[in-house]
């Protein structure tokens, strides 16, 4: 008797384990297919394992051993590494007394606010870099507003193409979407702690600095890394409000594969910021925790 | 609200900041709207009168439809895949326990961080080095892969919060797993499902970066409105659409949100 009990109960575990197979394979597999083994061709074709074109060469670690002996695209990259940290804290410090308005200044519509800052986040990105190109452009919005009110006599050029429009570009698009890790973190934050804190005898910036602060430690953080990791192969925004000197790393790579033609040379520039990237989540890692921060 | 949190000047600045940033956010997306409006070819102060003619325009421009009608093909065909992939993957997350589950999760999150100028090249190299040819299905194959974090961000929470009692009765009443799903946790995670379908539809029918390496001769609406940008004299329509594609995208948006709420409301069953 037991040994048929047995079997039967193997036969379901089996059972329910090819159907979990069933079930995660297909999406697995496209992950797999189109995702993972994309990024082993990148790293094999910026060592020369892959070579597709008559200028790749096989089997070298010539690209890798150029680009980091201080190429042109490495000072490139680390200029991108400043305008992304420039980005990042400019998009927190204009969120944060946002956030926490809305998290312990408001009562019951802060959800509603919430949705109205987020909002502009959702919409297309690209009309809102056109935007600033109409804005900052030479002929645009602020530079015919200031000659035409006699403010200025000649056009401001900085304006646009310039390092200044892709950091002022990415700062509006990524401000709305910083609010809602500090908001998070500050909504759920125990009231009762600036309560005791008060009643201690704190005063509001100590209570701000000791309690609150160090609470949302965890959203700014999370907030911090969503912004950098995104920016430093920022690539669109640079193209259309960037110009020759606001150009990024990102540019770089898609004009290696694009009119510079050295994929081998691209490859290494993609791998290496891969593993930027990498290092950038291993050190935030602790505080991203993707899935809580978006599931509200 | 607690009185530690900030004083009345404070709350003061505080409202003054808040209001601000709005202007800080939402003036630019005036500002576009207003001149796709302006009877003037190009956007400067002051305006020149007001005008329909770009919106107008619009209908009789096919490279532009035309774009338009590749974009929508190329946004259906991978939100739908992204959303039953996306399905497949959370009931594993959630209903089912499995060897390296965490690793699964990771890279089903894992194209959120990708910089998409990576993603772009491996896929091009990817699709050079297989001998496929660019195409509307390149450009669709790389977006299912932009979108499934999406869907999945949508559904696990939605899905988890799904009584597991409910499937189990099912189950009891002889029901097989699929009908199970179908009659049982479908329904309630449909708003879900409805939802992460319009976002995934939203962000491939905006995506320009991983589309501009894979895109074939066919181009995607997002590749259009970029190649009109070196023209000055074409910016009034690119504003007029721009315009239109800013009203859809909102509206879009706010009907997922909408359907999300619903959902809410569905499994709280008010």
């Amino acid at each position: 008797m037991v040994r048929p009990a047995r079997s039967t109960i193997h036969q379901g575990s089996l059972r329910r384990g090819l159907a979990t197979l069933a079930l995660v394979l297909p999406p697995l597999g496209w992950l797999i297919l189109f995702f993972l083994a994309p990024i082993v061709l990148v790293g094999m074709y910026s060592v020369g394992g892959l070579t597709l074109y008559r200028n790749d060469v096989y089997l070298t670690l010539d690209a890798w051993s150029r680009f980091l002996d201080g190429s042109v695209y490495l000072a490139l990259f680390w200029k991108s590494v400043r305008m992304a940290l420039t980005v990042s804290v400019l998009a927190v410090l204009l969120a944060y007394p946002v956030a926490y308005y809305l998290a312990l200044c408001t009562k019951g519509r802060k959800y509603v606010l919430l949705l109205f800052i987020i909002t502009p986040f959702l919409t297309s990105y690209l009309l809102r870099l056109l935007a600033w190109r109409v804005i900052l452009g030479s002929h645009g919005v602020v530079n015919s507003f200031l000659l035409w009110s006699g403010m200025r006599r000649a056009p401001v050029e900085w304006l646009l193409h310039s390092p200044f429009a892709v950091i002022l570009v990415l700062t509006y698009v990524w401000v709305p979407f910083v609010c809602l890790p500090i908001f998070v973190t500050l909504d759920t934050m125990d009231r009762s702690l600036l309560e005791a804190a008060g009643d201690l005898g704190a005063s509001r910036w100590r209570t701000f600095w000791r309690v609150t602060f160090r609470m949302s430690t965890p959203g700014v953080l999370a907030a911090f890394a969503f912004v950098f990791i995104p920016t430093i192969g920022e690539f669109v925004t640079p193209l259309l409000v960037g110009g020759p000197k606001g150009f990024m790393f990102g540019n770089a790579i898609a004009d290696l594969f694009g009119p510079g033609f050295d994929w081998q040379t691209g490859s290494v520039l993609g791998v290496f910021l891969l593993l930027v990237v990498g290092v950038v989540i291993g050190i935030f890692a602790r505080s991203m925790r993707l899935s809580e921060v978006t599931s509200r | 609200m607690s009185d530690i949190a900030i004083s009345r000047p404070g709350l003061w600045g505080l409202r003054a900041l808040f209001a601000a940033t709005a202007i800080f956010l939402y003036a630019p997306i005036l500002i576009l709207v207003l001149f796709s409006f302006n009877r003037g070819t190009t956007a400067v102060f002051p305006i020149q009168g007001l005008t329909t003619d770009w919106y107008r325009q619009l209908f009789t421009n096919h490279d532009l439809i035309e774009s338009l009608r590749t974009s929508a093909l190329v946004a259906v065909l991978s939100s739908v895949t992204a959303v039953l992939l996306g399905v497949l993957m959370s009931l594993s997350l959630v209903r089912r326990r499995f060897l390296g589950k965490s690793v699964v999760t990771g890279v089903a999150l894992a194209p959120l961080v990708m910089p998409y100028v990576v993603l772009g090249i491996s896929l091009l190299i990817l699709f050079n080095a297989a001998g496929i040819p660019l195409s509307i299905f390149t450009v669709t194959i790389a977006h299912v892969v932009v979108t499934l974090p999406f869907t999945v961000l949508i559904l696990v929470p939605r899905l988890s919060r799904v009584d597991r009692s409910l499937e189990e009765a099912a189950q009891d009443l002889g029901a097989p797993p699929a009908r199970t799903f179908l009659a049982v946790t479908l329904p309630l995670i449909l708003p879900a499902v409805v939802s992460s379908f319009l976002i995934a539809f939203v962000v491939s029918f905006d995506e320009y970066v991983v589309a501009s390496f894979l895109v074939g001769d066919r181009a995607t609406y997002p590749i259009y409105l970029f190649s009109q940008l070196r023209f000055p004299n074409r910016l009034p329509q690119v504003l007029a659409v721009a315009t239109v594609m800013l009203v859809v995208s909102f509206v879009i948006v706010l009907l997922a949100e909408v359907s999300q709420r619903f959902g809410e409301q569905r499994l709280l069953g008010r």
